[in-house]
């Protein structure tokens, strides 16, 4: 079977290509999928379990972004984060058929809670080290104004290494919530803790991670 | 003060990150999705004498597996 190659060296199978059109325009800018609503999540889990690979692809699409934002908080390189997104996604599509919907929990808290799961395993196999911060992005993205990009850099260091300095459960919370976009319940269901705990923690983790991106951005607020 | 939810846009993947994510994925599923017996099809198509080549190989290493085995087992 003949594979494409991606202009970085990573053969693409026919199926990672169909992938590759579905998000990755010809200017290089990925389309923001639209959040599709739980009912509809719910339809497409039903759907793939059923052997249907679009709706496979469409869970895929809407899960594998949150996924990497949230275990990028949590880990400490980008390559750690690429191959826990791998493993969590492989595992979550191939475990479909476990998942059981719960009111108080979507879709979305299932998916986090296996690349949680995963990004612990890691952790605990790889100490660490204690000033990483997370090597650069290997190449900035085509069509980004180089200014921009800069900044954008700078804000991104910043964020990782104010989140090397929290202690693991508050980092946890914080790339749940931001990263994964769960919300107290969500947060509380993935991690075994009272909503109303996830809460505080969360509002004290908000503030310190706030008044360290003051000092190492200069209390910037806001800039982009 | 920075609010962490804005400045955490920052941590999305880079479209070459993207990529090697997607494609790593899409090949372990294609995997688990084609069936042994359509890849031994298409390797005979692609590679005819190495797909041959490779099936005496295996043939030949289970024919000596099991003699081996009963062999290993009589030692201990």
């Amino acid at each position: 079977m003949i594979a494409a190659a991606t202009p970085d060296g990573v053969a693409l199978s026919p199926l990672a290509s169909l992938f590759a059109v579905f998000t990755l325009p010809h200017d290089g800018d990925a389309v923001p999928v639209g959040a599709l609503a739980e009912e509809a999540i719910a339809r497409l889990v039903v759907q793939a379990r059923a052997g249907d690979t679009n709706a496979r692809q469409a869970l895929y699409l809407q899960h594998v972004d949150r996924v990497f934002r949230a275990v990028r908080g949590m880990l400490r390189s980008d390559a750690d984060a690429e191959d826990v997104t791998q493993d969590a996604m492989l595992t979550v599509l191939s475990s479909l058929h476990k998942y059981r919907p719960r009111p108080d929990a979507r879709f979305a808290a299932w998916v986090t809670t296996i690349a949680l799961n995963t990004a612990r395993r890691r952790f605990r196999r790889r100490r660490p080290e204690l000033t990483a911060t997370g090597e650069l992005p290997d190449m900035p993205d085509a069509g980004v104004d180089p200014v921009e990009a800069l900044d954008r850099a700078r804000r991104r260091r910043a964020l990782l290494v104010a989140l090397a300095e929290l202690p693991e459960r508050e980092r946890e919370i914080v790339s749940l919530r931001y990263g994964a976009e769960l919300n107290a319940s969500d947060i509380g269901a993935a991690l075994g803790v009272e909503p109303a705990t996830i809460r505080k923690m969360l509002e004290r983790a908000r503030i310190r991670l706030g008044a360290r991106l003051d000092e190492l951005l200069g209390g910037e607020g806001g800039t982009r | 003060m920075n609010d962490p939810g804005e400045t955490w846009t920052t941590l999305e993947p880079t479209v070459h990150q993207r990529r090697r994510i997607d494609a790593h994925v899409a090949a372990w599923l294609e995997a688990r999705d084609t069936p042994l017996a359509a890849e031994w099809l298409g390797l005979l198509r692609a590679e005819p004498f190495s797909a041959v080549g490779l099936l005496a190989a295996s043939a030949a290493s289970l024919a000596a597996a099991t003699p081996a085995i009963w062999l290993a087992r009589a030692l201990i």
